[in-house]
């Protein structure tokens, strides 16, 4: 009852800043670093971006799994929610392994980890910008 | 680097490209000041490095 008071009678730039911070933090999803670009952040931006991509090449490069909706299993499924957080990337991706996946060989099945960390580390640094922006953090 | 063959890293490699690439993000997202940056990244660095190597070593045992 007491949070709904609150809610009804919180200042209109409130509102504004969570709305802000959601397009920031979608940004920073949808590109990697683009969130912090917004909140000029410069070093945190180029960082977010350099590692982000540079996973995504390794990790197509080395014939890592790009995972699609079309997942057999729970596995697969995680596996498409951590490449999707990497945002446009993933179709970066999967545009540069024409060949498939192959995890025969270990290179393969870090390929797939690389693929991996590279959406959850972007989902991190999404979530850090959108903090950023509703002043939570510098 | 070519897309179609594969690019070949060992597992100490991989392992080395990962934590470097995971402890610089690291460094950078959880700290302002650039000598703290740097702070953060080695010491990340060598904890990750530290960690897998240990991992690594305790299941060698069971390897065979």
């Amino acid at each position: 009852m007491a949070d709904e008071t609150a809610a009804l009678t919180a200042p209109p730039q409130d509102s504004r800043r969570e709305t802000i911070a959601f397009v920031i933090g979608v940004a920073g999803w949808l590109v990697p670093g683009l969130g912090h670009v917004l909140m000029k952040m410069w070093g945190r931006a180029v960082a977010c971006f350099l590692t982000v991509g540079i996973l995504v090449i390794l990790g197509t490069a080395m014939r890592g799994n790009v995972f699609s909706s079309s997942g057999s299993d729970a596995f697969d499924s995680l596996g498409y929610l951590a490449d999707l957080g990497t945002g446009t990337f993933y179709f970066v991706a999967r545009s540069l392994e024409t060949k498939g996946p192959d995890v025969s060989h270990a290179g393969g099945d870090y390929g797939t980890r690389f693929l991996a960390t590279a959406g959850v580390l972007n989902l991190l640094a999404a979530l850090h910008a959108y903090e950023a922006a509703r002043g939570r953090k510098a | 680097m070519n897309f179609g063959i594969g690019f070949k890293l060992s597992h100490l490699q991989s392992m080395l490209l990962f934590a470097l690439l995971i402890s610089i993000a690291f460094g950078f997202l959880s700290r302002r000041r650039p000598i703290d940056r740097a702070k953060y990244i080695v010491w990340s660095l060598f904890l990750f490095l530290l960690i897998g190597v240990g991992i690594g070593w305790a299941m060698y045992p069971f390897s065979r």
